[in-house]
């Protein structure tokens, strides 16, 4: 189109000649009507005046400037506006923007423990819990994470254990010296006390309660601890915040948070056998899953789901063919290339177990290491955790053994089982339920904070670009998020509030990568100009121009007109 | 009717060699048909034949023909093509008909010459008008174009619009309205875009229409002007009502109209589009394709102010602008309108071009198609390549349209000012 202006006018350019018999053409050649004037510039005598122009031509031109602007104006210029308005849903910046700022929920997790003191006294009891309470308020010093006693009546015990919502429960059973035991299967804590430990109704102070407190509160040390690091790593106010987080305990923490996988519902285990020559060739892994690994997943089960797949690899060569493996060799030894490790099946993210029979073993060379060395006189290892990918085990087998046993993989398995636990995040101190229990409560702060800077990011975004259009999906997505966010602060510490916290994470992330949000970040207002300019620009000169010299002709005629009736009047 | 009567003999003569000719080509080169089929040239997204059949073929198996997205022409297409014995089997039924859609055109091409319009029309008469040639000679013109014929051995599906949209001009110069209006109406439901050609076809058919002799009343032309919009709608409603009954659902009107309204197949073409919207940032796609629709449309209003007394020049200027700036134009558009440009032979003269636009057709023409096949074939060029062909092709057309546009301009301006005649001018 450009070119076609051009040549409009080159071609009228042309025609100039250095005949002296120049003439004018009263009239346009271009469909686009270049207004005229009659030619002022007499410079040569030789040059003839043209007649002027006539009042129908005058007509005519202004017809043909009016139907091109009238097109532009009539049905460019609403055309413009609606297809370039850019769309901004109402986004609740100031509540998005207190979610991220921690204002809007005060991450407390009430913990309940209850007391089964069936040996004591009630009124007893109660002393002896009202005493404990104030030994741990005392001892607490973090207010996001509340330990609450209560006492659980005999009758009530039964009941009471079924309740989800109690953490933990203290069992005091008279016994000779005071001493503290966790059941490895249920999440009680077995308290024993002398006969004269235990306080009178009216004492003011008791060292059984004292004791209590402390072994209640060194249990959950650990969960406190993450708890509080991850406060501490998001941008939560510093008076909701412990002080007593020592860099080396964060530190260690931070290792922890980086080595364990994204939280994600589901989760997907492929167990791999590779194997350096032709055998073995097959493997019980269905069983050993089912006996080894089964109970933990089930555990986990209310946190995470998981699907499973099995492959056999042979004559697969690692990456690193030392027959013993230092720490630097470990890195290495995933041959990536050529295993068929698949980054990921389906959206679930894939954590891999790797068997891998051959005869290579790990050299353990860290002073801690050496001390192990020293104590147990073993100085190889067989297995190494890969942060967020998964475990690789060395297995040893005679040569001829054609089909890997449930007995062979029971070591295998076990490893993997207690590596997936870290993978997920779960604490380590402490039993099993508890753990677990632990876990469920720090992957709903994960997920509540996480969920809460996306709104923050997402917000200080719209704010930031004011061009940036914000269709109503994203307004949707923020509106869910936030009404998940108040359901899970509500219901911090249970299972509910796990769930809420993962809905609103996942609408978050979807509002903030909404696709057609994602293309104009990059799309400053001043490329505007230069989507505009190179098409319209040359469109626009000859429709301005021609109306611009239309409007000068006409204001020229009208003052001529005017001198012509002033004349007339004065004659 | 001076120059030169034409006998009837003559005529039929001339349409039994085009006729043996296009014939020949079909059956003596077998593969001929196919590959011209395939060349974007000549097929595009919304006239191809291979698409066509896909159509056909989905229609015949009772499935909505535009299931698939590809077949994107009139419903009413299918029925025609349905009634002609299978294209696998007897092709040379299909080739007859296409023949014979050249063929007509040719007649109303011929219709058109012999009136003389092209020189003296109802308000205006060229003083060089008697400088013309033949009918026969403008219809031969636009027969052996190599064009038209690479468009019907390519069986292209616009030779329909363009035969709807020539026998338009004819039936509005010999007065038949109504005809007029109809063929007007075939030729917008195949292609939309002769639509925009009815201000100027009302224009010449209010200026032809036969009359008794005495003034007109002043508001009859608005009378008229109902008249012959009614008569375009009403006979579009008809052929909508029956492409619903064909089709059961008004699916084809976005998957024909809507395809050319809204670009969506972006296959490469001879036209200026498809570049375009392939490099355009989607949030600005809307408001260029509205922008780039409006350009091709605001031609109309202007010319016909401008030219009102010529209507003929104004409905050739645009189907000059029509075949560089329509969505999806191919080589058939251009045959259309060098099939016209002949008409005026008088005003050849006055062109100021002529060598350099046949030298630049020319050379678009050659170097078209190297420069695809380098592109898409050796993969040794870019879609650049092909692209600024189309440029050039375009660059060419356009020149045409100008000059013509200049040519009659001066014609007309030489009546009002005699002295000049022959005179070096200057535009300011």
């Amino acid at each position: 189109m450009t070119a076609r202006r051009s040549t409009d006018h080159g071609a009228a350019g042309d025609t100039l000649s250095s005949d002296t018999q120049t003439a004018t053409l009263t009239s346009t050649s271009t469909p686009m009507a270049t207004p005229l004037e009659p030619a002022t510039a007499a410079t040569s005598s030789t040059l003839e005046e043209p007649p002027p122009e006539k009042l129908s031509d005058v007509r005519r031109r202004i017809w043909v400037i009016v139907s091109f602007w009238l097109i532009v104006l009539l049905l460019g210029l609403p055309i413009w506006w609606k297809t370039t308005t850019i769309h901004r849903a109402n986004l609740p910046l100031k509540e998005m923007l207190d979610w991220a700022d921690g204002k809007a929920c005060r991450p407390v997790f009430p913990l309940r423990i209850s007391i089964q003191a069936n040996s004591l006294q009630e009124q007893e009891a109660q002393n002896l819990l009202r005493l404990t309470q104030h030994a741990l308020d005392d001892l607490n010093d973090f207010s996001g994470h509340h330990l609450r006693l209560q006492l659980s009546s005999p009758a009530a015990a039964q009941k009471q254990k079924d309740e989800p919502d109690t953490a933990l429960t203290i069992r005091l059973l008279p016994g000779e010296a005071v001493t503290a035991t966790l059941d490895p299967y249920e999440p009680v804590l077995d308290i024993t006390y002398p006969p004269n430990a235990a306080p009178s109704a009216t004492s003011a102070s008791s060292t059984l309660a004292t004791y209590v407190a402390g072994q209640l509160r060194s249990t959950f040390a650990e969960e406190q601890a993450i708890i509080s690091y991850l406060l501490s790593s998001n941008s939560i106010p510093s008076d909701y915040r412990p002080q007593g987080l020592t860099p080396e305990a964060a530190e260690s923490l931070a290792k922890r948070t980086t080595r364990s996988l994204k939280y994600a519902p589901t989760y997907h285990l492929t167990f791999s056998l590779f194997t350096s020559g032709p055998l073995p060739s097959s493997w019980d892994i269905e069983a050993a899953i089912q006996d080894y690994m089964k109970p933990v997943l089930d555990l986990l089960s209310p946190i995470h789901n998981f699907t499973i797949d099995t492959q056999v690899q042979l004559y697969a060569s690692p990456g690193v063919q030392n027959q013993v493996l230092s720490k630097d060799d470990l890195s290495s030894f995933i041959n990536a290339a050529e295993w068929p490790l698949s980054p990921s099946i389906g959206g679930a993210p894939t954590v891999n177990f790797i068997v891998f029979v051959g005869n290579q073993t790990i050299a353990l060379s860290s002073q801690q290491d050496q001390d192990a060395v020293a104590e147990g006189g073993l100085n190889t290892s067989q297995s190494w955790l890969i942060p967020q990918w998964g475990t690789v085990y060395l297995l040893s087998l005679p040569h001829d053994t054609a089909h890997v046993s449930v007995d062979a993989l029971k070591q295998p398995l076990l490893t993997f089982t207690s590596h997936l636990l870290s993978l997920t995040g779960t604490p380590n101190s402490g039993s099993l339920p508890l753990r677990l229990s632990t876990l469920s409560r720090i992957r709903s702060a994960d997920l509540l904070l996480r969920a809460s800077s996306t709104l923050g990011s997402l917000a200080r975004l719209a704010l930031a670009l004011k061009s940036i259009s914000i269709p109503s999906s994203v307004a949707d997505g923020v509106s869910k998020t936030i009404v998940h966010l108040r359901r899970a602060c509500e219901t911090l510490g249970e299972a509910e509030g796990l769930e809420h916290a993962r809905i609103a994470e996942a609408e978050a992330e979807r509002a903030f990568f909404e696709k057609s949000m994602v293309g104009q970040l990059y799309f400053p207002d001043e490329h505007k100009v230069a989507v505009y300019l190179p098409l319209l620009g040359p469109v626009a000169v000859p429709l301005v121009m021609g109306l611009l010299n239309e409007l000068k002709a006409w204001r020229k005629r009208r003052r001529e007109a005017a001198e012509k009736r002033k004349a007339k009047k004065k004659e | 009717m001076n120059g030169g009567k034409v006998t009837l003999g003559r005529t039929a003569g001339l349409y039994a060699g085009a006729a043996v000719l296009r014939l020949a080509l079909f059956t003596l080169f077998p593969g001929l048909p196919d590959l011209l089929t395939g060349r974007v040239e000549i097929s595009t997204p919304v006239t191809s034949f291979k698409r066509l059949q896909e159509g056909l073929f989905l229609y015949n198996h009772n499935v909505s023909p535009y299931d698939g997205g590809v077949y994107h022409q009139a419903p009413l297409l299918l029925p025609i093509f349905n009634l002609l014995p299978s294209f696998s089997t007897f092709p040379i039924f299909t080739y007859l008909l296409y023949i014979a859609v050249d063929i007509l055109s040719a007649d109303a091409l011929l219709r058109i010459a012999e009136s003389g319009e092209a020189g003296s029309s109802a308000r205006f008469t060229s003083p060089r008008r008697d400088k013309r040639w033949s009918g026969a000679v403008i219809a031969a013109l636009f027969l052996f174009n190599p064009f038209t014929i690479a468009t019907c051995i390519g069986r292209s599906t616009t030779v329909f619009t363009t035969c709807a949209i020539l026998h338009a001009i004819a039936n509005a110069i010999s007065g038949c309205h109504f005809h007029a209006m109809i063929a007007l109406a075939f030729a917008s439901y195949l292609s939309m875009y002769p639509l925009l050609l009815l201000p100027p076809l009302i224009l010449l058919c209010y200026d032809r229409q036969k009359q008794p002799a005495g003034p007109r009343a002043p508001d009859a032309w608005i009378k008229f002007t109902g008249t012959m919009v009614m008569d375009v709608f009403g006979a579009l409603a008809v052929l909508f009502q029956m492409s619903f009954m064909l089709t059961g659902s008004w699916e084809f009107l976005s998957s024909t109209y809507g395809v050319q309204l809204t670009l969506s197949d972006l296959t490469p073409n001879i036209g200026l589009w498809w570049y375009f919207f392939v490099e355009m940032f989607d949030s600005f796609r809307s408001f260029f394709l509205a922008v780039f629709w409006l350009h091709l449309s605001s031609y109309v209003g202007g010319l016909s102010v401008r030219l009102r007394q010529q209507p003929l020049v104004v409905i050739t200027l645009l189907l000059g602008i029509f075949a560089i700036f329509k969505p999806y134009p191919s080589i058939a558009d251009a045959s259309l309108f060098l099939g016209m440009v002949p008409l005026y032979r008088h005003v050849f003269p006055l062109l100021r071009y002529s060598f350099v636009i046949a030298a630049i057709i020319i050379y678009a023409t050659f170097l078209g198609p190297a420069f695809y096949h380098l592109w898409i074939y050796a993969g040794s060029g870019n879609a650049n390549f092909f692209y600024a062909i189309t440029l050039v092709w375009g660059l060419g057309l356009s020149l045409l349209v100008c000059d013509l546009a200049f040519a009659v301009l001066r014609d007309e301006w030489e009546v009002e000012r005699p002295e000049m005649v022959g005179k070096e001018i200057r535009q300011i």
